[in-house]
């Protein structure tokens, strides 16, 4: 079943209804629930409906010069919900870290039709357990986030990439560990080889945000270190772009490398400060132990019919 | 779920074998030695677990645990004590299980900028560890120098430069914890894996539990660059509300502070007399405003912020010239609870939050409070968070001011909520604000969490009688020993 509820009355009761009745939902669509329904700007805090896209979110947000700090591949097509459920970001969470960093408060149907809400509006809350984390990254799967709030930041004065291109990964690994020795602070710190070169070549990306000196400064300092040439965030829309399969590795930050030299050369983009690979070619096998048993307990209270989608694990 | 209904009895035989799990001498019973342990820093309520327990390893732990689970006897795990909501207070008695001997420091890893530390560990620990290599563990709360990473995970502490960097949450990326059946479960990011963890995040549902789920041993936490260079001002103000502005201004201007913090003028005065540090002692409001970061384009941001000052008519702004003298001011500020020991015998403390643009609202408030009830209510906050920490002054030797400190107390946080804030920022629920839950959260949203609390701890006995409405009371049990409130 699809749910399209025009309001969260209806969702409500759709869910309610499907929940008595033991009917799986297959998919929720919020576009109807898309407005910005709070911006106080001197607060810097926003409370939108999870129906509306990033794009929307930031357009309205940059009329004060402000933005939420994330920056997940196709923002006009993700909604805030799908942006909370499936937990994505993008180059710069190296500098600003990923939606857990700014959502401080939520509401959400839960899959018997019951309203919550978790946090609040205020940057700093500790009343009450942090419920709102389980659903972060939950794909849905133990209600549906109907209203999100989120701290903001200001948008920077300033936003510079530049690049080099590293003959193998054993050079690209020094050249990563002496970013993150020395006094700079990039914002992304992105390794990738999207297409291979004949040249084996993978490119280093670093970008800086803030005010105009931060920025030019740590310009100097990263030509220091040999990134020379001007770059962009374009290698990341074309990665994207490209709709094979992708998939996902988490790994210790100082591992990436020698985790990349088993993808057999597959096109990759590794998000070099914080150990997430993203590749093509064969998924490499998962060793991850997770506490399985607590994560049904939780799938099983909160949606005991499981009438929602099952977590994927 | 049924609670215990009587106070606590644990057997001798109880006691002889958490002797034999973690020796004898790391077991604490009979009243004289277990009165450290009555009560946290909220003294209002006290009550003595009925035997204390110093294990030295996660395995004695989870033997301690899965002993007390044996024989349903409640558990309290408990750090340094330095909670201010009745956090860790064994309000029907039970094992405390206190993790000052788990303390140490395991592995640091530089590269990944990740320590592994015991639940021990002192917070400022870690920042004193890896300083000289230019990193620090960014949570500071004012307690710092005493509490432990195992209690900041409870609590999801915070503290004055929580503004910029965020709270405990975004700085812990993984612990091991005891469930209350003794299983040793690893939550979040291993130290040798990566930061994304698939399925529920669990870690994120504990941290901020105030130790309801289950006994935190190893705690995993993300290190971060120092700033290069700190700017550290002090704006001295006619008034709390042009200080306040001020606040917003600097926010508008696209800058975020380190840290804002604000001192009214009674916190002023008492911080002067007890460190000397030169503060103006008619000053309505004193404003400590740090930017840091890199060093490049500091000055020019510091000069709008005095801009900004001078703007809303500060009286004046001074600069720390020298480290040190920035370590004196902050010294001050994170001092300010213990100076006002020189203006009364008690005090109440408070930690409510506002959206930070009614906090000029709520400062009128309570001042107005502070006629009502005949306290005075001198202030020190975290202005950048609009998270409030007002200090009720009362004498307990007097029963109608503690009942008045009470009552002003109960205003300030029912206020908060009314400006669509919360009742704590900071130092959580307890038993001192759970009258508090149901005005702040409906009662889906209440049941929601003890949904929540049954997935860890289906039997109620990791840390009972705290959070929700209609837990027992100290007062419920004829304690043994209770200053009356």
């Amino acid at each position: 079943m699809i749910l399209q509820p025009s309001n969260t009355e209806q969702l409500v009761q759709a869910l309610a209804q499907a929940s008595a009745r033991k009917e799986k939902i297959e998919c929720v669509d919020l576009s109807a629930l898309n407005r910005v329904i709070e911006h106080t700007a001197e607060d810097m805090t926003v409370t939108v409906e999870c129906g509306a896209t990033l794009t929307a979110l930031q357009t309205e947000l940059a009329k004060h010069r402000q933005w939420l700090a994330m920056d997940p591949p196709n923002p006009d097509q993700l909604t805030i919900g799908a942006l909370i459920n499936s937990n994505v970001s993008g180059p710069r969470r190296f500098g600003y870290g990923t939606i857990r960093d700014y959502l401080i408060g939520i509401k959400v149907i839960l899959a018997d039709g019951t309203v919550i809400h978790s946090g609040g509006k205020v940057v700093k809350n500790v009343a009450g357990y942090d419920l709102m984390k389980l659903f972060i990254g939950s794909h849905g799967s133990i209600g549906v986030s109907v209203e999100a709030t989120f701290k903001l930041r200001p948008l920077p004065e300033l936003e510079k990439f530049v690049q080099v291109q590293c003959k193998s990964l054993e050079v690209a690994d020094r050249l990563i560990e002496a970013v993150i020795k020395s006094e700079i602070t990039p914002v992304v710190l992105d390794l990738h080889q999207i297409s291979k070169p004949e040249n084996n070549a993978v490119t280093v990306v670093l970008g800086f945000a803030g005010t105009r000196e931060e920025v030019e400064w740590q310009l100097a300092k990263a030509a220091d270190l040999g990134f020379n040439q001007h770059s962009s965030l374009d290698y990341e829309a074309t990665f994207w772009a490209d709709s094979t399969l992708t998939h996902r590795l988490s790994v210790l930050p100082s591992t990436i490398v020698r985790v990349i030299r088993n993808l057999d050369g597959a096109p990759f983009i590794a998000r070099a400060g914080n150990g997430i690979i993203y590749h093509r070619g064969t998924p490499a096998p998962r060793s991850e132990v997770l506490p399985l048993e607590l994560m049904r307990r939780v799938k099983d209270a909160y949606d005991p019919n499981h009438i929602l989608p099952e977590l994927p694990l | 779920m049924m609670h215990a209904t009587v106070p606590t009895v644990v057997s001798a035989e109880v006691v002889d074998a958490l002797c034999a799990i973690v020796g004898k001498e790391n077991v604490i019973y009979g009243d004289e030695e277990l009165l450290v342990y009555e009560c946290d820093a909220y003294t209002i309520e006290k009550q003595l677990p009925n035997v204390v327990v110093l294990p030295q390893t996660t395995g004695q732990v989870a033997a301690v645990v899965k002993l007390c689970a044996q024989h349903q006897l409640p558990i309290i795990p408990r750090g340094a004590g330095t909670s201010l909501s009745g956090t860790v207070l064994a309000v029907t008695g039970g094992v405390m299980i206190t993790l000052s001997r788990m303390a140490k420091i395991l592995e640091i890893d530089y590269r990944n900028r990740r320590a592994l530390v015991e639940a021990g560990c002192v917070n400022a620990w870690i920042t004193n560890a890896v300083k000289a290599q230019g990193l620090f563990y960014a949570p500071d709360p004012s307690s710092q120098s005493a509490c432990t990473i195992g209690g900041n995970v409870a609590t999801n502490s915070g503290g004055p430069h929580t503004l910029k960097l965020g709270v405990t949450t975004n700085h812990v990326l993984g612990f091991e914890m005891v469930m209350p059946d003794g299983e040793i479960i690893w939550f979040g990011t291993r130290p040798d894996g990566g930061e994304e963890v698939d399925g529920y995040d669990l870690r994120g549902a504990i941290i901020g539990c105030e130790g309801m789920f289950g006994v935190v041993t190893r705690v995993l936490v993300q290190l971060i660059r120092a700033p290069q260079m700190y700017k550290t001002m002090m704006g001295v103000f006619e008034n709390v509300d042009d200080a306040s502005r001020t606040v917003s201004d600097i926010i508008a201007a696209g800058m975020v502070p380190g840290a804002m913090e604000m001192m009214d003028q009674l916190i002023t005065q008492a911080v002067e007399a007890a460190y000397h540090f030169g503060f103006p002692l008619d000053a309505g409001a004193v404003l400590i405003i740090e930017l840091d970061g890199l060093a490049a384009g500091l000055d020019q941001q510091a000069e709008r912020v005095i801009e900004i000052c001078k703007k809303n008519k500060a009286r004046e702004v001074r600069m720390a010239k020298t480290d040190q003298e920035r370590m004196e001011l902050w010294k001050c500020r994170k001092r300010a609870f213990g100076a006002i020991g020189r203006l009364s015998p008690n005090f109440l403390t408070q930690d409510g939050v506002v959206p930070r643009s009614k906090l000029p609202e709520m400062m009128r408030f309570i001042r107005a409070c502070s006629e009502k009830h005949g306290l005075r209510i001198p202030n020190v906050f975290h202005a950048g968070d609009g998270n409030i920490h007002p200090l009720i002054l009362y004498d307990e030797r007097e029963p109608d001011q503690v009942r008045r400190a009470l009552e002003a107390g109960h205003d300030i946080l029912n206020m908060c909520i009314e400006m669509g804030g919360s009742a704590t920022g900071e130092h959580g629920i307890g038993v001192e604000k759970i009258d508090f839950m149901a005005k702040q959260f409906t009662k889906e949203d209440l049941d929601a969490m003890r949904t929540l609390r049954r997935i860890f701890d289906p039997e109620n006995r990791c840390n009972p009688h705290k959070m929700f409405p209609g837990s027992k009371r100290c007062a419920d049990f004829a304690p043994r020993k209770q200053i009356a409130a």
